[in-house]
């Protein structure tokens, strides 16, 4: 067993895809100019930041031994109503509260589906993502960028301020994962939801709520790409709700699965997340300096996705008995 | 009689564990021949040896006078050897037709053609059958049918059945039997697995005991009784580990009262109490819906909602459609089955027993404190003697004692009234054994109501104070573990 090897315990997926973080970082930095300029940094955490609150929405879903492959059209549905609202009159506060609503809903939606319904995540979200956007879109939405408009300066005021020189995307960020790892670690809930993903079966034999403890994942997960949103559309100064035909769920699987949340539950946590937004930063925003296309760049986070999941394999052997679990 | 089968010192073990001993067999041509024995006795493994499902480690089989070379349950399908299992391998969305010429089709498969084909195949095997019904839509009797038809069109010799009447209604079984009939008319030779003693001296020709992984005795089945039969399943030397019970406790306090209990086939109308300082055993065997009850009773399954009959614990009716509050109220229940839902294997053993307290929301702090999870460890491992290489070890990686040993003292952690053992010493090292045996011993002297669910009859006799037996879905029976004898209680577990 590896782990019983102390040399092999130091090589974890986390420790590797920092030190890969680094590497990359020092590698782009030797490289290509104006790469280590602070407004470049910058640009590095800010473009992280929304994706990792996504991801750490995904990450509490996937510790749960769940996926969420709707949070993309969760973020984008409800934070293009909230703006629709405001264009429409309606007072900061009442939008804010009546799409918190329907955030929640919707994390019920899923949770009821998967818990209740025992449809299995992967088919209840990608079903629930393509429902959400289509209805909202067709139905509610007439155009596909809706800005914040003019009358709602708090939010306009909201992207450009700034808390020790930091945008207020990167705050949330921080706050975000600060507030999920004390939940995590220290919180009933949070460790139920590790036991949960390690053993389903023996963590609910043994009295623990499994079905309410998934809805509330779903409902976390829901919140988070709403927050993801907002943050999103105060830098942005708009909602493109295009973005739920890009690549972007499949890089908050990218950042969750490279920062080492195994895919078969009760493993790895909040540091894995900004483990992996980081690598996935950097990566990202050395390729767009780089100036490769779309296609490139796609190529490139395949490989080392496939890299990350055949290492986890091999770091994280699994048994006989978790396979024929499934691991989703 | 000419032999068309025969076992020579057929040996197999798995993980150094001898499953079939030097066993030696013959099966004639033509003979129905019944395979008996306890749960573990080796009888599957031995049939599967048969079949070539396993490569033997020793000794040789004999097919029609030549050795067999085992290479496979589909080359012995081919060379006339065929295997029904008790979960068919038959394909639910296709028809009836389609699963008799699976595997056999031509390049061009017309639909109309095999249903002709099948249709007139069925009849002359005078199954009643209609090849164009989709397999899903069959009863279990009808599904073992086509399982049969399959065998016998590819010319199977002989056909072994594992448990085939296990599943089946009363009526499903006497077409079965007429099934078994008319196959040994057409000169098929036989094998087949049962639990039921009426069924295998009716039935069959022949009888073999098997018992520990040997063979203990073969004989004509007119020259059998059931109480033979059962001494031979039951007679080893009782008991080198156990010594039985030479005093039991009295009954204290009625804790659980079930009375009537159903829950769809697997537990039928069953009714029994438990009562506080006492270690009631329940013995049965595999399929006698011995784990389900306990399962009802912990709120892992839910009895019938209609004519669920009722259960009462600690003097109020109570139905829980979780385990939670169950475990809440005191109730208990230890897994037979560790590994799928006993312990984190993730997790170290600290976390292991942490997570019994924090279910039962018996913490001191309302949030995880990781030093009440290290001195909650040290007080536990101390306990039941958890032995271990450094606390941080993972679950997984301790022994099948240590294992166990977690998973109880995880559940001794919620602070149960009632607690239930399902096989408490399964996959368990010997010192274990005993270890597991004086604790539970303990809690009932401590006051605990104690249900030990296990079918290894000398575990029962040297735990047990009353000794129940559970048969086909309920309990049938209920002994005192110093005047009934291992054979009384087998025979109440088989009849």
């Amino acid at each position: 067993m590896p782990s019983n090897r102390p040399l092999l315990r130091i090589f974890t997926q986390e420790t590797i895809v920092l030190l890969m973080a680094v590497v990359l970082f020092a590698g782009f930095a030797v490289a290509l100019d104006g790469f280590t300029a602070p407004a470049n940094l910058l640009n590095i955490v800010r473009s992280v930041s929304v994706l990792g609150i996504l991801a750490a929405g995904m990450g509490i879903v996937v510790i749960g031994r769940g996926i969420d492959l709707s949070m993309v059209s969760i973020m984008v549905v409800t934070v293009a109503i909230q703006l629709q609202l405001l264009q429409a009159g309606w007072s900061l506060w009442s939008a804010t509260a009546i799409v918190a609503v329907i955030t929640v809903g919707l994390g019920l939606m899923n949770g009821f589906m998967v818990a209740y319904a025992g449809v299995s995540a992967l088919f209840a979200t990608l079903a629930s993502s393509a429902f959400v956007f289509g209805f909202v879109r067709s139905q509610i939405l007439t155009q596909d960028v809706i800005y914040i408009p003019e009358t709602a300066g708090s939010l306009l005021w909201l992207g450009k301020a700034r808390l020790f020189d930091l945008p207020l995307d990167v705050i949330v960020f921080l706050a975000v994962v600060l507030i999920a790892l004390v939940l995590l670690r220290w919180s009933r809930p949070g460790r139920f939801l590790y036991l949960m993903g390690d053993n389903f079966q023996a963590a609910r034999t043994m009295g623990i709520p499994v079905r309410p403890l998934i809805v509330a994942s779903f409902v976390a997960s829901a919140v988070l790409a709403w927050l993801a949103g907002i943050a999103s559309a105060v830098s942005l100064q708009s909602m493109n709700t295009r973005l739920v035909n890009s690549a972007l769920l499949y890089d908050v699987v990218l950042v969750v699965v490279i920062g080492g949340i195994g895919l078969s539950g009760g493993k790895g946590g909040m540091r894995n997340v900004v483990v992996g937004a980081l690598l996935i930063g950097i990566l990202l925003n050395g390729m767009t300096i780089l100036n490769l296309p779309n296609i490139h760049q796609n190529l490139i986070k395949a490989l080392i996705l496939l890299g990350a999941i055949i290492l986890d394999g091999q770091l994280n052997p699994r048994d006989e008995q978790t396979s024929q679990q499934g691991d989703i | 009689m000419t032999s068309i089968l025969q076992a020579r010192a057929l040996t197999k073990a798995f993980h150094g564990n001898v499953a079939v001993d030097a066993v030696d067999f013959d099966l004639h041509a033509g003979e129905v021949h019944a395979l008996l024995g306890e749960n573990g006795a080796g009888k599957s493994t031995f049939s599967k040896l048969l079949a070539g499902v396993y490569p033997p480690e020793g000794g040789e089989i004999l097919y029609l006078g030549k050795p067999l070379q085992a290479d496979g349950p589909a080359e012995m399908l081919r060379r006339g050897i065929a295997m029904v299992y008790q979960e068919t391998s038959l394909v639910p969305s296709m028809t009836v037709a389609q699963n008799l010429f699976l595997g056999h089709e031509k390049a061009f498969n017309r639909l109309r053609g095999i249903t002709i084909a099948a249709q007139q195949f069925l009849q002359s095997l005078n199954f009643t059958v209609d090849p164009t019904a989709l397999v899903s839509s069959l009863g279990a009797a009808k599904r073992q049918m086509v399982e049969i038809a399959r065998a016998v069109r590819l010319n199977a010799k002989v056909i072994i059945f594992d448990e085939p009447t296990a599943t089946l209604t009363p009526e499903e079984r006497r077409h079965f039997f007429s099934l078994i009939n008319r196959l040994r008319s057409r000169g098929v030779a036989i094998i087949f697995i049962t639990h039921a003693l009426e069924e295998a001296l009716q039935m069959s020709d022949r009888i073999t005991v098997m018992r520990d992984g040997k063979r203990v005795l073969t004989e004509n089945a007119g020259d059998l009784t059931q109480g033979r039969i059962v001494q031979a399943m039951v007679g080893r030397e009782l008991e080198t580990e156990f010594s039985p019970r030479s005093e039991t406790r009295p009954a204290g306090k009625r804790v659980l009262s079930v009375e009537d209990v159903s829950m769809g086939t697997l537990v039928r109308n069953t009714s029994f109490s438990v009562f506080a300082g006492q270690v009631t055993g329940l013995f049965g065997l595999v399929g006698s819906g011995r784990t389900e009850t306990a399962k009802i009773i912990a709120g892992v399954f839910k009895r019938d909602f209609l004519r669920g009959g009722a259960i009462a614990y600690e003097g109020r009716p109570v139905r829980y459609a979780t385990p939670g509050p169950a475990v809440a109220d005191g109730i208990v229940y230890v897994t037979e089955d560790r590994k799928l839902e006993g312990f984190f294997e993730n997790m170290s053993i600290a976390e292991n027993l942490y997570a019994g307290l924090l279910a039962a929301g018996l913490n001191r702090f309302p949030f995880v404190s990781i030093a009440e999870m290290k001195s909650l460890a040290e007080v536990w491992t101390d306990k039941l003697a958890i032995r271990s290489i450094g606390g941080e070890a993972r679950v997984v990686e301790l022994s099948g004692g240590n294992q166990q040993k977690v998973v109880i003292g995880k559940a001794l952690i919620q602070k149960p009234r009632l607690i239930i053992f399902d096989e408490p010493t399964r996959g368990v090292d010997v010192g274990a054994v005993a270890e597991i045996h004086a604790l539970i011993q303990r809690l009932a002297d401590e006051g605990l109501a104690v249900v030990v669910i296990s079918s290894y009859l000398p575990e029962i006799l040297a735990l047990s104070d009353r000794i129940l037996v559970a048969r086909q879905g309920r309990v049938v029976e209920e002994f005192s573990p110093t005047d009934a004898s291992s054979e009384d209680i087998m025979y109440a577990a088989v009849h």
